[in-house]
């Protein structure tokens, strides 16, 4: 039997570790961190913010490596929208808890980046002011299609639809992945592949089976056709 | 003469808190304009140097008795009535001849200036001769108060559970 | 107790400091509260504000002053169809209880060392029922503030609020039945003075007990986390306050502020020797006042005691997630009356044991209320231990 109330004190010993620690380990404190900037070279007009500016490595990079608050597409190629991961199943729609995504399945399917037909997303929209981080649709998805990003400064002049992202700013590359978060990244390409080889080799042994089985089964007919014949006779 | 005048003014909060806890149509102001009234005549208990029957009265009258005069009236239908309509009666007649008698009654002693009864002139109204007389004379009296009190809170939970009936389909499994 | 007549002098004397330096202690105690919560988070907390139109942010200390600045000048909202007066009035309730319980503290400033009666109203005979009287006002208030907002959210707060003070007033008050029990008497200075004379309550296994029961009331009492059911910003949007702003919102926040000084404050009254400590000895005779090795150092003892129990309420509100209802009210009823019932039984025998005045007797009395006690809660528990079904996710595996 542990000690009564033992895990509220476990509780308390990890609070006073983070207390004590954040001053002593700067590596503990995640947030962005702002000193790399000149004085005064913030952006003056609000219109100048870099968020044409393509991937925002500029910025993204300079966070640590476990920053992350709004979600984006990942695609595997060259061509974002010819290898896009995401089929529009739509279950990171309906686990959304603010209901901050919008999708709209395509209705005819299209090759996606391994040849197979899929359906692709017409619309995927969200609303980042409406999002509040939760990852949750990362964990949903089936398809690695969903991650989290770590651009920030996301202001706008447009207070109207300036901060619904639509697919064109949601569309990021796995190597712009890579780049952000290098250690989960990694992890999540090598499950892929693993999932990917152990359901070729699970394919394999059932067409074997399926082979095996279907031998086995004339074996049988053919067998069971004598018997009939026997009993006609 | 600061206790005239701090007698005064409870006085006319308990009485204008009275007052309104009578007239207001709204019950909830009305439950608050009688907590008004419990805290001024605990102002009056101190004011006669009684300060645990001040403290009980705040904390029975005004912690228990109107947070439960709050949740009754929570429960029920119509919380907030008009204030425009006047609260009448048909016996106003009769209510006013009997308030007047018990107010005369209550101040006889003053007109005729009787000395107060003889237990009101012993008595000691500090904590610790309090608890002693609770203790000692009065203690079988405390008992079987508790008793009974203790019996009525736990009718009132089995009343509160309601009656149990047996299902048929239940076999003893 | 001889009653003098009293100058308007004394009447301010001892009343404007005590409210002053609480007010202060309040300013400061929300920015330690929102550093050691950032701290607790890996953050940084408020750093910015400091001296004025200068960029030296002294830690963020300014921050209590730039706050109050911004809720004086917000705009006041009454909603539509809310009872404008009870409006007004529920945060005035909110924090007059908590101030005047503030004088029922034995606190030695030593400017009221020349004040006679009844001004120190810590030397009341009755000064715990008093604080237990007056905090249960408070209540009152949270009510007010629910009903008279006309919004469902603020109501829903309000009467869980009700609920949880009223189930959690129980098992407070008969924590301290038991410090009442072993001094014989309801004064606060007789009861610091015993504890200096003897031992500290908390060093004894019923007054361990009762200390813990008592602060996590007290913790229930304040509707401080995890117990701040009635403000659950995740369930009730902001509970009885969500229809204040401004300088009315900030009277609810300092009231429960102040709530916590004063119930900090009973606490280090009824079980940490009050302000007991090195270079104080309490001598009850001079008005319940205390010899210090210097003026004011008992008051200073006192201070930081309540400034420990703060510190562990700000520790335990960036550690523990919020209680369930159910959990609150079965916590409440199961295990913290029961727990306090027995307390009483072994604190009474306890007392006996002690009276024979055998150090031998203490000792194993001590042992077998510390083994009781300990089995009880550790039953109780096991009693109560409801069945934890593995978490569904819907669409994840």
């Amino acid at each position: 039997m542990t000690l009564l109330g033992s895990g509220i004190f476990k509780g308390m010993a990890v609070t006073f570790r983070n207390f004590v620690g954040s001053y002593f380990h700067r590596e503990r404190l995640p947030t962005n961190d702002y000193s790399w900037r000149t004085e005064g070279s913030l952006p003056q007009h609000a219109g100048d913010y870099p968020k044409e500016e393509g991937e925002q490595l500029r910025d993204t990079t300079t966070v640590t490596n476990y920053s992350r608050n709004f979600p984006m597409l990942l695609h595997d190629g060259s061509e974002p929208m010819d290898t896009i991961r995401c089929v529009a199943c739509q279950i990171c729609e309906r686990s959304c808890p603010p209901q901050c995504i919008y999708i709209e399945k395509s209705t005819e399917k299209k090759e996606d980046s391994s040849g197979k037909m899929q359906f692709y997303p017409a619309t995927f929209d969200i609303d980042v002011s409406v999002c509040m981080s939760c990852q949750i649709c990362v964990e949903v998805c089936p398809f690695d299609a969903i991650v989290m990003n770590s651009q920030f400064e996301l202001s706008t002049p447009n207070r109207f639809g300036g901060l619904l992202l639509h697919q064109g700013d949601l569309l990021k590359s796995n190597d712009y992945y890579h780049k952000i978060h290098p250690e989960e990244a990694a992890a999540r390409d090598k499950r892929i592949a693993d999932e990917k080889t152990a359901k070729e080799a699970k394919k394999k042994a059932a067409a074997e089976a399926a082979k095996k089985k279907a031998e086995a089964k004339a074996g049988a007919e053919t067998e069971a056709g004598d018997e009939k014949k026997e009993v006609a006779e | 003469m600061n206790e005239v005048v701090a007698f005064w003014i409870l006085s006319v909060i308990a009485v204008f808190g009275a007052l309104v806890a009578v007239r207001k149509r709204n019950l909830i102001h009305g439950v608050f304009a009688l907590l008004v009234f419990f805290a001024g005549l605990s102002g009056l208990f101190l004011l006669l140097l009684a300060e645990f029957i001040a403290a009980v009265q705040v904390l029975v009258y005004i912690g228990a008795v109107g947070i439960l005069l709050l949740f009754a009236i929570m429960l029920t239908e119509r919380v907030t009535g008009d204030d425009d309509r006047r609260v009448t009666s048909r016996g106003w007649f009769w209510g006013l001849v009997v308030t007047a008698a018990v107010f005369v009654v209550l101040l006889l002693p003053a007109i005729q200036q009787l000395p107060p009864p003889k237990a009101a002139q012993t008595i000691d109204p500090s904590v610790k001769e309090l608890g002693h007389k609770l203790m000692n004379p009065y203690v079988v009296t405390l008992e079987v108060l508790a008793l009974l009190l203790t019996a009525a809170l736990i009718g009132a939970v089995t009343a509160a559970q309601g009656v149990r009936m047996p299902k048929e389909e239940d076999s003893p499994e | 107790m001889s009653l003098e007549p009293l100058t308007l002098t004394d009447i301010l004397i001892a009343t404007v400091p005590l409210m002053l330096i609480f007010a202060t202690l309040f300013a400061f105690t929300t920015w330690l509260e929102r550093k050691a919560l950032a701290r607790i988070q890996n953050r940084i907390g408020p750093n910015k504000v400091g001296i004025p139109c200068t960029r030296i942010g002294l830690f963020g200390l300014g921050q209590p002053a730039a706050d109050g600045i911004k809720m004086i000048f917000k705009e006041d909202i009454v909603p539509r169809g809310a009872d404008r007066l009870f409006h007004l009035l529920a945060p005035i309730l909110a924090l007059i209880p908590a101030m005047l319980v503030l004088c029922f503290l034995p606190l030695n400033f030593p400017w009221i060392k020349n004040i006679q009666g009844l001004v120190k109203p810590f030397m009341l005979d009755g000064a715990v029922i008093f604080f237990f009287a007056i905090t249960g006002l408070n209540t009152l208030a949270v009510f007010m503030a629910g009903w008279a907002s006309r919004n469902k959210y603020s109501l829903l707060g309000g009467i869980r609020a009700v609920a949880q003070m009223v189930s959690y007033e129980i098992p407070l008050v008969l924590s301290a039945v038991i410090v009442v029990m072993m001094v014989g008497s309801l004064n606060a200075a007789e009861i610091v003075k015993e504890q200096a004379d003897e031992y500290w309550f908390i060093l004894s296994p019923w007054g361990f007990t009762a200390f813990v029961i008592f602060f996590i009331a007290a913790l229930a009492e304040t509707n401080r986390s995890p117990f701040d059911l009635p403000e659950a910003e995740s369930e009730i949007i902001a509970g009885y306050f969500t229809e204040y702003s401004g300088f009315k919102f900030a009277l609810f926040f300092l009231g429960e502020y102040i709530a916590m000084f004063a119930i900090s404050g009973l606490a280090v009254t009824l079980f940490l020797g009050g302000g007991d400590g090195p270079g104080v000895t309490m001598n009850p005779e001079d008005q319940g006042l205390a010899t210090e090795a210097f003026p004011g150092l008992s008051a200073v003892w006192f201070l930081a005691k309540i400034f420990a129990l703060i510190a562990v309420m700000i520790w335990l509100r960036g550690t523990l997630p919020r209680l369930r209802v159910d959990q609150l009210m079965g916590f409440a009823w199961k295990f913290m009356l029961p727990l306090s019932i027995l307390n009483i039984l072994v604190a009474g025998f306890a007392w006996h044991a002690e009276q024979l005045d055998n150090t031998i007797i203490t000792v194993i009395t001590w042992v077998i209320s510390f083994a009781v006690l300990y089995g009880a809660a550790s039953g109780l528990n096991q009693l109560n231990r409801g069945k934890v079904r593995p978490r569904e996710y819907k669409y994840a595996e």
